[in-house]
Formats: structure tokens, C-alpha cells, sequence
């Protein structure tokens, strides 16, 4: 039968920070240089054991937010979490996730989610101190840093958002 | 008959007209003919006839009215537009019905109905939400359901059956038949059958409950209605207006995907076939018992549907609804179709085609950059689906960044790294020639070859600088050509000449350097603070000193002219002292104090070797001149006394008027000589008497003359007094001739150098 567990997520962030790599390199452990980007949403699925539990997270990839097209919030309704997704080499994808935040926080009040700092497999163009992160952490926030050339840090995020959708 | 209706008889005899008339000749040989027949004896030819026989006429009426009429009222329809159009416009949706089997009729319509809805789009997208909109009613359903359903046939078909063994056997039936593939998939597809539920959590789009026909295929429910659900977001957000009703019916190829909305739940049912109205109504039913029953449980749902899955068997019942025996074989969901179809209705643009775009124009870029003067690219790459580029770049060059604009590449996208280098093209020396000579506006300079030619006139100063600066050009550089340039400064080039050649003539002065720097002369060079003035010396020659940038170092000459000034300065010699130079010596000639006379020899002797020789062997002593003579005679003189007397004696007047001359004269000689003359006059008496006393007589004495002398003229500043008693005797016999000696003035002349 069908019915298990589910729990909808969504990836969020700034153009090209890396999001459908992100559930890529999670869901079917692949990475690819080229670059597609998403245009409206792309879902996807992965089957965690939570606490002897089997949860299906269906994961909601957004089409990455720039000058353009903002963000349809709509796609965040019943979403038990999402992860906010920065460029490590672009300082101002990190705005763009936090004004993210914010706006989700204004819509749905506030939802678990983890900040990934993406792209640390390229540490010569990496402009995220490790004070910015001290910051945000000391704000409660759970941060890292991650990469989807590598998978460093990604799993890590899925599973702690996971957890924490179900408590 | 004919007489009761008189009009068509009038239209009839009417003349002929053009080509719809008709021939009455014949027609009454036609007559005659039958006529004939029935009474062969009836003779007379056609020609008999008269052109308007109004029984011919008659006869034809009679024959053909009815014909005739209706000719005339169809005519009628055809000449009017009007009337034409509302006729066909009865008729056209018949036709179209009928015609439907006729291929030929999509294609003729096809490409004006493509161009009418794009510009229609083009000119308001408005028009298309809201022509979907009313689509979204129920009574136009069908209609929206046909035109998706075109849109997905074609491509299902080439992903589904066209390697499948199903859609081979299909095709070649189509092959066979004649009839188009399409046709055939329909004909093949007039069964409708329920082949999945999904019961769907309207909030969250988590899928609470799915069952699926036996033998349908099955793909991940949980993906696919997650899927429904974004479609039906991204609807509703996009056509404003249709905020609560998403989309009810969606056509996937021989499927139809019908949605039921319920308060809580969407029922979604996949049917293939033509489903009939009534399916509705079953669908609702269940979608509403499940509402009823377990009301609480979808309220409460989060993404567990452990508690909800006895619904399974309500969904299961819907499954098992169909209107005839499913087709033993049949095409599986085309779930590889659902993703491209949310692809389509989301349009995705697929980075492929616009990342061969990029790089089309990123190898159009580089072809630009290496063709640039001052640019050498020595690696390109890309990295991180970012693009790379290395090289070298002249300062000057131009802006790679900028044609990086003029390409529509996004610098975002570009890591480029350029070291700085000197370019040697002609194009790019020129530039920097021109940015660092800055050539007055009468220079131009041009590229010839690989030399760079310089034309036009220009200040001598510019072209001094330019001369400097086209011998420090590396090496490979081209040539900076500057011959064709015209002095401007010849004159004052001239001017200035003679200005040099005259200083390094003087004396004192050493030129160690000329040249023109920065647009002015320069001059530098070693002088001698008794050497010609060069500032006066300029402007004797007539130049600007404010063009002249002059460096003086002093230092001490040591030709004769200067060594000669430069002793009369330090040793100011009386006017009685001549300096002559006499080839390298420098001889003084004249008389001098003694004094003086020390302090030229010690000169004379620490002058630096090399110096001219300072000769002063021909200069005499003050003492030896005129001065000396008159000391001698003021000092041999004496004026007497008689015994007790403190004025003089008698009979010598003619000695006083004698000594106030010689006295004057050395008043006056003296200052000239430099000399400060004192004379003293001391007063004696004779041994006889007390001693105190003869002091006191002896200073008197003194004193009387001195006051004599004055009263002669005599300045008493030059006359000074003591009286020496009987200390000082001349004769020291006890004689009267001896007393008589020693009562007496003398004098003593002192001659001392002003200093
Ligand atoms: N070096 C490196 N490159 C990455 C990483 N993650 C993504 N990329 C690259 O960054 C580009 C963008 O990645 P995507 O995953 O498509 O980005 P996105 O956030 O989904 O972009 P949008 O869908 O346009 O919003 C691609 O070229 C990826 O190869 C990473 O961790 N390291
Ligand atoms: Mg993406």
C-alpha cells in the first residue's frame, strides 16, 4: 500500500546557488557541471528511516529566486520544512536566502529549516567567514557549509530537517 | 394561366441580355421541329418565325416557369454578399461536421488559426487568460480537453508507442488502412476504464490514498500527485480570476485525468477512453462518503496516512469502474509523459539549447579578443559552468569586460584573469606614445608599417622629450619617427646657445650641464660668488628667466681675475695699493701700512696651490713715505724754556708756525694712508727745585704749547700731553748749558694702521 509517511520540503534559495543539485546529488547521488535551470518546480522523492520509521520526503525544488522571477510562495503551502540554499561564492545569495526566510516566516509562520552554504568544494572563491556562520548559529539557525560536487554536509541537513519536521 | 401572371411574361419578352439570354430562335425551331412531328405536313422554316412571337413565350413560360423562378431568386443570393454569407454561414457548421474526415481541412485551417491566436497572444496575453478561462466551465470541457489533448497525442505517441510492440502493430494498421495513426489510437481507445484514484490532501498535496486497476501501470503515486498538485498551484497562480478552481480535467493522451475537489481532499481519477458525464456524479459520491466517514482523520492529517488506509477500499471501487470490457492489451500510463507534461505546462526551458547559445557566443567573444591589439588570451576553459580565460592584457587594450556586454554573456559567468604586459603592436605604442608624449595639437602621429610617424611642428622642448623617449622604446617596439617634425624654438634655441658659450667664457663660472627639460632650458654648473651674475647675464641676452631653470653650485675659482677679486675683498688695501695680474701672477704695487702689509703677506701665503702667485715685493711701508718724513721732522723738533718759565722762551714763533703745519699736514695724510696719527707732547724742567714741583711745571709746559699749537690751527685731538718733571734729561751734566737742554716739549709721533 501506499500510505506511509510524507513530509513535503522545499528547496530554496537564489538562481544557480545549487538547490536541483542539492536533491540530485541526495536523491540519486550524481552530480553534473551543467547547468538547467528550473522553471517553475521540480519534485522529487527519498525514502529516510527516521526512528524505525520510514519517511518519504517529497522534496519541492523551487525555481531559484532572481531579478526576474520571484519566488511563487504558493508552492510552500503544507510544507513540513524547507531548506534555505546560498552560494558560498556569492555573498549575495546569502541575502537573497534570508529575505527568502523572512517572507516564508511572514506566510506560514515559523517552519523548521537548515541554511546550506553551498559550493565548499571551491574554497579559493569562497566568501562566507567562518564568523558569518558563528553568527547565525548563535541565532539558532543550523547552518553548514556543503557541497553537491561532494555530497559534504548534505545528507546531514536532509536528515536533521527530517527529524525536526517530525517532532 | 399566363394572363393571370402577367410579370414572368414581361421578364420573358424582355430583350436579350449578354450571355443570360437565351436564343428565342431556336427554341422556335424547336417548336417547329415537334410541331413537325406531330403534323409532318406542317412546313416553314425557323426564319418564318417572328423574333417576338409572344406564344413562343407563353409556351416557354408554361413549360419552365418554376425553373425559372427559382433561377432567379438563387441568382439573386449569389449577386448579394450579404445574403451569400448568411446562406453558406447556415450551412458552414454542417459542413465542418462533415468534413471532419477530411484531413485536408485541419491543414487549410490550421496556419491562419495559428497566426489569429499569436497575435492575439502578442497583442494582450489578457486574451488568453481569458479565453481559458470560461474554458474551465464544465460546458466547454470538452472542448479544452480536445485541445490539450492534441497537444499531448503527438507526444505520447512518439514516446509511447512508437518503440512499444503495441504501437508498432498500430501504426502499421494505419499504414494499411490508410487512416492516420491518430485515428487509429482512437478508434482503439473508445472504451473508457478508471485506472487510478488518487485521494490527494488538498493542503499539503500529500497523497493520502491511491489504488490502481489491476493491470494499470504503476509509477511512484506519492511523486505523481505531488506533481497534480503543482500543476494546480502553478495554474491558479497564473490566471488570476481562477483563484479557487484549478483545473478539473486534463487530457494525457488517450487518458483523462479528472479532479474532484472536496473540502478537504482532491479525488483524481486517471480514465482511459472517453469517460461519460455520469462518471462525475460516481466519483463525487465516493469523494463525499469519505468526507463523511473519516471527516476527523483528514483533518487531521500531516503526511501520515496510516490511520486513513481503510480508504483504499472506497478508492478501490471507484477503480472498478468502466463502461466495457477493458482491451486485453493496452497502453500503460504514460508516466514518462506526466513529468514532460508538467514540463510543458510550466514551460521549462531547457539550459541545453541556451547553454549551446552561450558558448556559441563565448567562441565568438575569444575570436574577438584574440583579434585585439594589447590582448594575448593564453588559456580558455570552462570550469564550475563558469567560463575561463587567462591571458595577458596591455593596460591600454580594450576593455575585455565591456565587449563581454556587447556579447550578451553574463560576467557573472566569466572568471577572467589578465596579467598586465607591454604590448609592442603599433596600434597600442601608439596609444601609449600619445597618452605619455602628449603631443601639442599640431603633432599627429600615424601609423606606417611598423614605424610610428610623427608630423607637424612642435617647441624644441617637446621634441627633446620625444627624442628621449622614442630612444627608450624596447626593443621590437616600432619606430618612432620623428624627422618630419618642425622646430619651433630654432630662434631661442640660438639665444640660449650664445647665453652658454658666453658663461663658459667667464671667469668663476664652470657649465657642467645644458639641455631643455619639461618645455624650459636648463643650466647647471659650478660659479664662483665673484663671477659674472648669470641671472644678469640673461636678461642681457634677451631671454626669459622664467624659461630657465639654472643650478649654481659656488665653489672658489682660481683664475687670476677672481683670486685678484677676491684678495681686494678680503684684504680691502689702501688706496695707495694697486692689484695688476701680469699673466698668472697677481702683483701689488704702492705703499701700505706695515700692518696691512703682515696680513697681505700671510695671504699671500695660504693661497691654494694652483692659485696664481700673489706678489706684493713692490709694495712699501707706510713709515717710508711722505708720512715718515713728516713723523721724522714733527719728532726733531723742541721748543725751550727759560729757567721756571712754563711758557715757551722767546724768538721761537717762527718753530711753532713751523711744527702747526707739519702737524696739519700729518692730520690730513693720515686717514688717507689709513693711518691713526697721535702725538704726544712731554713736558721737561731741569733737575733744580722739588721734584713734585718740577712735574707739575713740566705738564704745564706741555700744555702751553699744545695751546699754542691750537691757537695755530692745530686739531687738539691729535695732540696729547704729559709732563715728565726732571725725570727724562736730555744732558745730565750739572751745567747751566746742560739745565738749559733738558727745560724743554718734545714730541713723539705715533702712526698706527686703522683697522
Ligand atoms: N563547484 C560546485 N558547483 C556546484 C555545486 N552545486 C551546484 N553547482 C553548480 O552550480 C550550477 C547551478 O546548479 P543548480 O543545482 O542547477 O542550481 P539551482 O539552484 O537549482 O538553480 P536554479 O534552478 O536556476 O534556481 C550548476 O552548474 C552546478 O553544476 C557545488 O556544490 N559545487
Ligand atoms: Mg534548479
Amino acid at each position: 500500500m501506499t500510505a506511509t509517511l510524507q513530509k513535503k520540503i522545499c528547496m530554496l534559495g537564489a538562481f544557480s546557488v545549487g538547490k536541483t543539485s542539492l536533491v540530485r546529488r541526495y536523491v540519486s547521488s550524481v552530480f553534473s557541471d551543467a547547468y538547467l535551470t528550473t522553471v517553475g518546480v521540480k519534485i522529487d522523492k527519498k525514502a529516510v528511516d527516521l526512528d524505525g520509521r520510514t519517511v518519504n520526503l517529497i522534496l519541492w525544488d523551487l525555481a531559484g529566486e532572481d531579478d526576474v522571477n520571484a519566488l511563487r510562495l504558493s508552492y510552500l503551502r503544507g510544507a513540513a520544512g524547507y531548506v534555505l540554499v546560498a552560494d558560498g561564492t556569492r555573498p549575495a545569495t546569502l541575502d537573497v536566502a534570508l529575505s527568502l526566510r523572512g517572507r516564508v516566516e511572514n506566510d506560514y509562520g515559523p517552519l523548521p529549516f537548515v541554511l546550506l552554504l553551498n559550493k565548499n568544494d571551491l574554497p579559493d572563491q569562497w566568501t562566507i567567514t567562518e564568523g558569518d556562520m558563528i553568527g547565525l548559529r548563535n541565532a539558532g539557525w543550523w547552518v553548514r557549509s556543503s557541497s553537491a560536487r561532494t555530497g559534504e554536509g548534505v545528507e546531514d541537513a536532509f536528515i536533521d530537517l527530517a527529524s525536526r519536521t517530525l517532532r | 394561366m399566363s394572363t393571370s401572371s402577367p410579370e414572368p411574361l414581361e421578364w420573358l419578352l424582355r430583350p436579350p441580355s449578354g450571355e443570360n439570354g437565351f436564343d428565342r430562335k431556336a427554341l422556335a425551331a424547336l417548336l417547329l421541329d415537334i410541331a413537325r412531328n406531330v403534323r409532318p405536313e406542317l412546313a416553314g422554316t425557323p426564319d418564318a418565325a417572328p423574333a417576338t412571337d409572344i406564344r413562343l413565350e407563353q409556351l416557354r413560360t408554361l413549360l419552365m416557369g418554376h425553373e425559372i423562378e427559382l433561377l432567379a431568386r438563387l441568382s439573386n443570393i449569389l449577386d448579394d454578399p450579404e445574403q451569400l454569407a448568411a446562406a453558406v454561414g447556415r450551412i458552414l457548421p454542417t459542413a465542418f461536421a462533415q468534413a471532419t474526415g477530411d484531413a485536408r481541412l485541419g491543414q487549410v485551417l490550421a496556419p491562419s488559426l495559428e497566426k489569429a491566436t499569436q497575435t492575439s497572444i502578442r497583442n494582450d496575453p489578457h486574451t488568453l487568460v481569458n479565453i481559458l478561462y470560461p474554458l474551465i466551465v464544465p460546458a466547454i470541457r470538452k472542448s479544452i480537453g480536445e485541445t490539450i489533448d492534441r497537444t499531448f497525442q503527438s507526444l505520447n505517441e512518439t514516446l509511447k508507442h512508437s518503440l512499444t510492440l503495441r504501437g508498432l502493430a498500430w501504426r502499421w494498421e494505419a499504414w494499411r488502412t490508410g487512416l492516420s495513426f491518430a485515428e487509429v489510437v482512437l478508434k482503439h481507445t473508445l472504451v473508457y476504464q478508471v485506472e487510478h484514484v488518487f485521494l490527494i490532501h488538498r493542503h499539503t498535496g500529500l497523497l493520502i490514498c491511491h489504488a490502481a486497476a489491476e493491470n494499470a501501470a504503476s509509477q511512484d503515486p506519492q511523486l505523481v500527485s505531488s506533481m497534480l498538485t503543482a500543476i494546480q498551484d502553478f495554474v491558479r497562480d497564473s490566471f488570476s480570476g481562477a483563484e479557487n478552481q484549478g483545473i478539473d480535467t486534463m487530457r494525457l493522451g488517450e487518458l483523462t485525468v479528472w479532479s474532484e475537489p472536496g473540502p478537504i481532499a482532491t479525488l483524481v481519477a486517471v480514465i482511459r477512453g472517453k469517460p461519460p458525464e455520469e462518471l462525475h456524479d460516481s466519483l463525487n459520491a465516493a469523494l463525499s462518503r469519505i468526507h463523511q466517514e473519516r471527516h476527523q482523520a483528514l483533518q487531521d492529517f500531516d503526511g501520515d496516512g496510516t490511520s486513513l488506509a481503510d480508504v483504499e477500499a472506497e478508492l478501490t471501487e471507484c477503480v472498478a469502474l468502466r463502461q466495457a470490457r477493458p482491451q486485453k492489451t493496452r497502453f500503460g500510463f504514460p508516466w514518462l509523459a506526466l513529468p514532460i507534461a508538467v514540463a510543458v505546462l510550466l514551460f521549462v526551458s531547457a539550459r541545453v539549447t541556451r547553454s549551446w547559445q552561450e558558448d556559441r557566443r563565448w567562441d565568438h567573444y575569444l575570436a574577438q579578443l584574440r583579434a585585439l591589439p594589447g590582448i594575448v588570451v593564453t588559456e580558455t576553459g570552462r570550469r564550475d559552468g563558469k567560463f575561463t580565460l587567462t591571458g595577458l592584457r596591455d593596460p591600454l587594450a580594450a576593455d575585455p569586460q565591456q565587449a563581454l556586454g556587447a556579447m550578451e554573456i553574463d560576467p557573472a559567468n566569466v572568471i577572467a584573469r589578465w596579467a598586465p604586459y607591454q604590448a609592442l603592436d603599433p596600434q597600442i605604442v601608439l596609444k601609449r606614445l600619445a597618452a605619455t608624449l602628449d603631443p601639442p595639437p599640431d603633432v599627429r602621429l600615424s601609423i606606417d608599417g611598423d614605424r610610428i610617424m610623427a608630423e607637424g611642428a612642435a617647441p624644441a622642448a617637446w621634441l627633446e622629450r620625444a627624442r628621449a623617449i622614442a630612444r627608450t622604446l624596447p626593443a621590437g617596439a616600432p619606430i618612432l619617427d620623428l624627422a618630419s617634425i618642425r622646430n619651433l624654438d630654432a630662434q631661442a634655441d640660438r639665444r640660449w646657445d650664445d647665453y652658454v658659450a658666453r658663461l663658459r667664457a667667464q671667469p668663476g663660472i664652470v657649465v657642467t650641464e645644458t639641455g631643455q627639460r619639461f618645455g624650459k632650458f636648463m643650466i647647471a654648473g659650478l660659479r664662483d660668488p665673484l663671477a659674472l651674475d648669470p641671472e644678469v647675464a640673461l636678461t642681457e641676452a634677451g631671454i626669459d628667466p622664467a624659461h630657465v631653470i639654472a643650478r649654481w653650485a659656488p665653489y672658489q675659482a682660481l683664475d687670476p681675475q677672481i683670486v685678484l677679486r677676491r684678495l681686494q675683498a678680503t684684504l680691502t688695501p689702501p688706496p695707495t695699493v694697486r692689484f695688476v695680474v701680469e699673466g698668472d701672477r697677481i702683483v701689488a704695487q704702492g705703499s701700505a701700512p706695515s700692518l696691512w702689509l703682515e696680513r697681505a703677506h700671510m695671504a699671500a701665503r695660504i693661497l691654494p696651490s694652483g692659485a696664481p702667485v700673489f706678489d706684493l715685493d713692490a709694495v712699501k711701508t707706510v713709515s717710508d713715505g711722505a708720512i715718515g718724513k713728516l713723523r721724522d721732522d714733527i719728532q726733531a723738533r723742541t721748543i725751550r724754556f727759560d729757567n721756571n718759565e712754563p711758557l715757551p722762551a722767546s724768538g721761537q714763533d717762527a718753530l711753532l708756525d713751523q711744527l702747526a703745519d707739519d702737524l696739519k699736514a700729518l692730520e690730513t695724510l693720515a686717514p688717507s694712508l689709513h693711518v691713526v696719527a697721535r702725538v704726544m707732547l712731554t713736558g721737561h724742567s731741569d733737575a733744580l727745585g722739588k721734584g713734585t714741583f718740577n712735574l707739575s711745571l713740566s705738564l704745564a709746559r706741555a700744555e702751553a704749547v699744545r695751546a699754542l699749537l691750537r691757537k695755530r690751527g692745530v686739531d687738539p685731538d691729535l695732540l696729547q700731553v704729559r709732563g715728565a718733571g726732571d725725570l727724562e734729561p736730555i744732558l745730565a751734566q750739572p751745567t747751566e748749558a746742560a739745565r738749559s737742554a733738558n727745560r724743554r716739549v718734545s714730541f713723539t709721533v705715533e702712526l698706527e694702521e686703522q683697522l
